[in-house]
């Protein structure tokens, strides 16, 4: 009975551990209490000094192109309108950064074989992350109301537009999917139906 | 296979120890054993960091900021301290927040053989460090810092915002006692 309850305790303790390192590739934050029923357009605004852009990514004209395009239908999607000129409800900005990482596996065991010796070989690789952070902030209070990010590896899409444009693409849906409608979709719904801030 | 069961359920045990390790936080603090605490009445807070904090999710994010100064105001209340304009405060308070990559090689685990899965594995650390500064003389007269592993936190908002509440709570319990 005490070996079946530490077994199972054990488990579950697993479980919990595991269940928190489940990584997530796209998600978001949002200041609490705040009705994004009450803003309805946007401008483009500087972006941060911090992080520091990847030149590979700010440089890329592509980039460039993929990430505002990609924006721009997410918020449209969500009910907010690109407002060039002087007075948006909200302003934007996003910053691409790229962070050299190490991932490690046990090489003997990608191949399919198993290892129960110490000399079980690991393959340790290098690789670049690329994180997109998009802000959007209040234009009237100058304070963040929302903070959308995904990251994805970046080895695969610096010389490959079309494989860019697609990564780009999942980028900004993926933070969007958590974002609060706008104004355009939330005109005569409640709270509840357009899934405001909890 | 009765046999079998006690070096299973033991290699299990070792594991969630492990899985759980990674999210146990160390907590740590220096005092200046010449500052007199019972000196100290109002605090103030410090301008924030101008350098990146290893993640760009944490970079300028006020979310995190304002979750965290509230906490620590809870606390700095809870042991009489009064909130108070830079200028007129005795203290300075600053934090920063650092993540960094770590590699976890298993080695001691793999050399007990409690493991046949003792797989290296990487994982993000998270230190945050609280500075408390004589706001007249500058110098720093007390550290308090926790360090864990963070795999997760920053994927859930609400998540994040409990670890803050109690990475600041544990932190500042270490603050000494005023008489």
């Amino acid at each position: 009975m005490l070996q079946w309850l530490l077994t199972w305790s054990a488990v579950a303790i697993l479980a919990v551990g595991a269940g928190g390192c489940a990584a997530r590739q796209a998600g978001s934050y949002v200041e609490r209490g705040v009705d994004f029923a009450q803003y309805g357009t946007y401008g483009w605004a500087p972006p941060d000094p911090l992080p520091p852009v990847d030149p590979r990514l700010a440089e890329n004209p592509y980039f460039q192109d993929y990430v505002e395009g990609a924006i721009q239908r997410g918020l449209a999607g969500k009910g907010l309108g690109l407002e060039p000129s002087a007075d948006p409800e909200l302003l934007i900005h996003y910053h691409a950064s790229v962070t050299r990482r190490i991932a490690v596996d046990p090489f003997d065991r990608a191949l399919g074989g198993a290892c129960y010796d110490e000399n079980c070989r690991v393959r340790v690789q290098e690789f670049e992350a690329g994180m997109l952070v998009l802000d959007v902030l209040d234009a009237r209070t100058g304070r963040l109301v929302w903070r959308g990010w995904a990251r994805h590896g970046v080895a695969d899409i610096l010389n490959n537009p079309d494989r860019m444009a697609a990564r780009v693409n999942e980028a900004v849906a993926g933070m969007l999917e958590t974002m609060p409608s706008g104004a355009q979709l939330t005109a005569g719904a409640s709270a509840a139906e357009r899934g405001g801030p909890r | 296979m009765t046999r079998r069961r006690p070096a299973w359920i033991a290699a299990t045990a070792v594991a969630a120890a492990i899985a759980l390790a990674g999210c146990a936080a160390t907590i740590q603090s220096y005092v200046d054993r010449t500052a007199d605490f019972a000196t100290y009445r109002s605090y103030a807070w410090g301008p924030p960091d101008s350098f990146t904090t290893g993640d760009p999710r944490l970079d300028n994010n006020e979310f995190f900021r304002n979750r965290l100064r509230n906490a620590a105001d809870t606390r700095f209340a809870a042991r009489g301290f009064e909130k108070a304009d830079s200028e007129a405060a005795d203290l300075l308070i600053h934090y920063h927040v650092n993540i960094t990559q770590r590699i976890d090689v298993n080695e001691l685990d793999q050399k007990y053989g409690y493991c046949e899965d003792c797989r290296p594995s990487v994982y993000d650390a998270g230190t945050l460090t609280f500075d408390l500064i004589d706001a007249r003389s500058g110098r720093l007269v007390w550290r308090g810092w926790a360090e864990r592993g963070i795999q997760g936190v920053l994927e859930r908002q609400d998540w994040m915002e409990r670890q803050i509440d109690e990475a600041v709570m544990r932190i500042l319990a270490r603050l000494p006692r005023r008489l």
